[in-house]
């Protein structure tokens, strides 16, 4: 059983990040053809994860439905939605419109899906100005400094703070280019090494949580 | 309670009101205020208008209906001057809840500009495989979408002549709202497919591209709806988001208001309190 619960992924996935890992410097066409491969058996097991996705999503508030547990009838809206939106989607074959006519799942997208993730979206500016007011205070140095940038970025990006502080269009402007492009650069650069050696941990075996728990 | 403490603790239902009122009335009554073009969209404008007849565009709508209000107007707009200017367009997306979306933002343009699918432009839809769809796009487009949107076989599509993978395309605009977006279009498709792109994002993510921007890793970033209200201003067909900027100005004046209000009843509070 170790040989299939350990020893063998952790040899497919050496075998498999050496060879895409030096894929990327041959340009020869049977490296090119083995990537083309490679990303379309990508894009099979993405279609299979999305599957096993909405199994789980499934297993998980039957369960909840079963046992009553608190919020439980949310849980049957989330039922109803979904079966509801595979049935339509089913009968309309995946499209919102055939031959320029609506179709019930594209109602259903059009007139339920995109006005409530709007207004997900939008309630986020009130709770946003709540919560500012609340506790974006000058406690320290630090603070203030992200206060004094976050005022001027906030006048500079519109053009009413342009027209009252002609300087903020300019000084966002810097704020954005220089202080906050080198200062991301820096994360992005610590953040990709990590990454790198996170990679190299994983392909070596050392890093060996993927494989889940369980006994040997 | 002083009345500095009180106003700390103020009904947050006020700070809604504050907010909604200073949305809507704008909205109401546009006041119309210049908007200043910055290099970052001018960069995005001016490449697609230094293009040639017929090249070809691929516009990547990484989003779903959340980011509808900042991304819908950005996307509208460059589909706008990538029509006028006869270019042909290819458009996808990797978010499949934005799928319905950039179906109707490409129809609605296309019918309004008079463009021909499958001459002028192809929307190839979504498929599953995130980032991996692109290195698919960069090695073959016709395995990685066989059909477009409606069903109709891409090879020996009009729009796609002479365009057998990313390689072959002009130039990129990825508008993302999140991941996949703007960054994957760059470390997975322009870094190895070498071809021009730019980027369209929301509000909130554009200091984080500001980096791929400086080194010129992109040619130009539309962010947010001031992102959108630029482009709107450059191709002289204002819409929604140079609409919506009014509101959006005074929505950010009244939270700027709000922060210097609490912070000076804050110092007001710890004055009080350390003469108590």
């Amino acid at each position: 059983m170790i040989l299939l619960r350990r020893q063998l992924p952790l040899f497919i996935t050496l075998v498999t990040g050496l060879t895409m890992a030096t894929q990327y410097y041959v340009p020869h066409p049977v490296s090119e053809e083995l990537l083309t491969s490679v990303t379309k058996w990508l894009q099979i097991i993405g279609g299979f994860a999305l599957v096993l996705g909405v199994t789980s999503l499934f297993h998980v508030h039957a369960v909840k439905i079963r046992r009553q547990e608190a919020g439980w009838g949310y849980s049957g809206v989330l039922y109803a939605g979904m079966l509801g939106t595979i049935a339509v989607g089913l009968w309309a074959n995946g499209k919102e419109s055939i031959d320029g006519v609506m179709t019930a799942f594209g109602w259903a997208y059009s007139y339920m899906m995109v006005p409530l993730q709007g207004t997900m979206f939008a309630i986020l500016a009130f709770f946003i100005a709540s919560a500012a007011y609340r506790s974006f205070r000058a406690r320290s140095r630090e603070a203030a400094v992200l206060l004094a940038a976050a005022v001027i970025v906030m006048m500079g990006r519109v053009p009413l703070g342009e027209y009252i502080l002609p300087l903020s269009g300019d000084v966002s402007q810097w704020i954005l280019n220089v202080l906050n492009a080198s200062v991301r650069r820096a994360i992005l650069i610590g953040v990709s090494l990590g990454a790198v050696a996170l990679s190299f941990k994983i392909i070596f075996g050392v890093e060996r949580s993927y494989l889940g728990g369980g006994k040997e | 309670m002083t009345f500095a403490e009180r106003m700390l603790k103020i009904d947050r239902r006020i700070i809604f009101l504050v907010i909604g009122l200073c949305t809507l009335l704008p909205l109401l009554y546009p006041v119309g205020l210049p908007i200043k073009i910055s290099p970052e969209v001018r960069g995005v404008y001016d490449h697609i208008e230094s293009l040639p007849e017929r090249s070809v565009v691929f516009l990547s709508f990484d989003f779903d209906p959340a980011s509808k209000p900042e991304l819908h107007p950005q996307a509208i707009a460059l589909l706008r001057h990538a029509f006028k200017k006869n270019l042909r367009v290819v458009a996808m997306t990797l978010w499949v809840t934005g799928t319905g979306l950039a179906d109707q933002i490409i129809t609605q343009v296309a019918r309004e500009m008079e463009k021909e699918n499958g001459k002028d432009y192809v929307f190839l839809g979504w498929s599953p495989g995130n980032t991996a769809v692109i290195i698919n796009l960069g090695q073959d487009l016709y395995k990685a979408f066989p059909s477009d949107y409606g069903g109709k076989p891409t090879k020996g599509l009009p729009v796609l002549d002479g365009v057998h993978s990313l390689k072959d395309i002009t130039y990129l605009v990825g508008l993302g709202a999140g991941n996949p977006g703007v960054e994957a279009w760059y470390v997975f498709g322009k870094d190895k497919y070498r071809f021009e792109m730019g980027g369209g994002c929301t509000g909130v993510m554009a200091p984080g591209l500001y980096p791929l921007l400086r080194s010129g890793q992109i040619n130009g970033l539309i962010g947010g709806l001031r992102g959108a209200a630029e482009y709107e201003s450059l191709i002289d067909r204002k819409g929604t988001a140079v609409a919506g900027m009014d509101a959006q100005s005074a929505t950010h004046a009244a939270i700027v208001l709000l922060v210097i209000m609490c912070n000076v009843f804050y110092f007001a509070s710890r004055a009080q309190q350390g003469r108590g």
